[in-house]
């Protein structure tokens, strides 16, 4: 059995438990910004075809806007471009600091800085999507 | 000694993470001064003002910087999951890197065409 072998301290009871390391935050993380690594390849590399290879940037005026955002489709594709690519920068930008700011009281401003700015930029850029109607 | 002779000089691999590192950062600045132009819509008038900038021959530059950065964050970034999630399926960690170059090379210039034309023919 398991448990003569396995002592409960290190191996927590459970089906599934008995085999794989514990996964942390720090896992999640790394499994995160491959997922949404490889959707924002699609997100991203589409909305910029459309914006700069299909339509010369000049055409994409107020009105270009006003007719995408009438499909709510593009406002769904939009914000979730917004979300993804926010927070793996977000992630991205976090690892960056942890590995060169070195100082814990300096890092933790940084990071509280990079926080504070992400979190009102995306709650800006949400508004701008779901408030948005044509004049 | 030297500074360069203690320098840790590293192979493909080295240069794939700081690319991805430097692109990776810069898109997310880029992300950021977006929000707030695109947030202008809410008065046309002042978003197709500002937005007349982005037709700008040295925008037109930075847009095609952006998409480099795009392209090569993008391609390195399905390397990485390859290495992670398959390693098995590359034989050379080092084709692989050359094959990212390439194709982010080509399609920048394509797309960098496309997007300097209208400079080319004398519009903007």
């Amino acid at each position: 059995m398991a448990v003569d072998t396995e002592p409960s301290r290190t191996r927590p009871a459970g089906p599934h438990t008995d085999r794989r390391p514990r996964q942390n935050f720090e896992t999640w993380s790394w499994f995160f910004m491959r997922v949404s690594g490889l959707v924002l390849i699609f997100l991203a590399l589409l909305h910029f075809s459309i914006t700069h290879i299909l339509n010369d940037v000049a055409e994409t005026d107020a009105r270009f806007v006003a007719q995408r955002w009438d499909n709510p489709m593009w406002r769904v594709f939009d914000w979730a471009l917004l979300a993804l690519a926010m927070l793996h920068g977000l992630n991205g930008l976090r690892w960056i600091i942890d590995d060169y700011v070195r100082v814990p009281g300096k890092r933790a401003a940084v990071k509280a800085v990079l926080y504070t700015v992400t979190g009102a930029l995306f709650a800006y850029g949400t508004f701008t999507i779901v408030s948005y109607s044509p004049a | 000694m030297s500074p360069s002779s203690t320098m840790y000089r590293g192979k493909s691999g080295q240069w794939a993470f700081v690319l991805h590192r430097i692109t990776g950062f810069l898109v997310f600045f880029f992300l950021l001064l977006h929000i707030v132009d695109v947030s202008l819509i809410t008065r046309p008038e002042l978003y197709d003002e500002v937005h007349a900038v982005y037709g700008n021959v040295l925008l037109r530059l930075f847009e095609v910087g952006l998409l480099a950065a795009l392209l090569f964050h993008s391609l390195n970034g399905l390397r990485i999951v390859l290495v992670d999630f398959f390693p098995e399926a590359l034989k050379s960690e080092r084709s692989v890197f050359a094959a990212v170059m390439f194709i982010t090379t080509a399609l920048t210039v394509v797309g960098g065409y496309i997007i300097m034309k209208p400079f080319f023919e004398g519009r903007f």
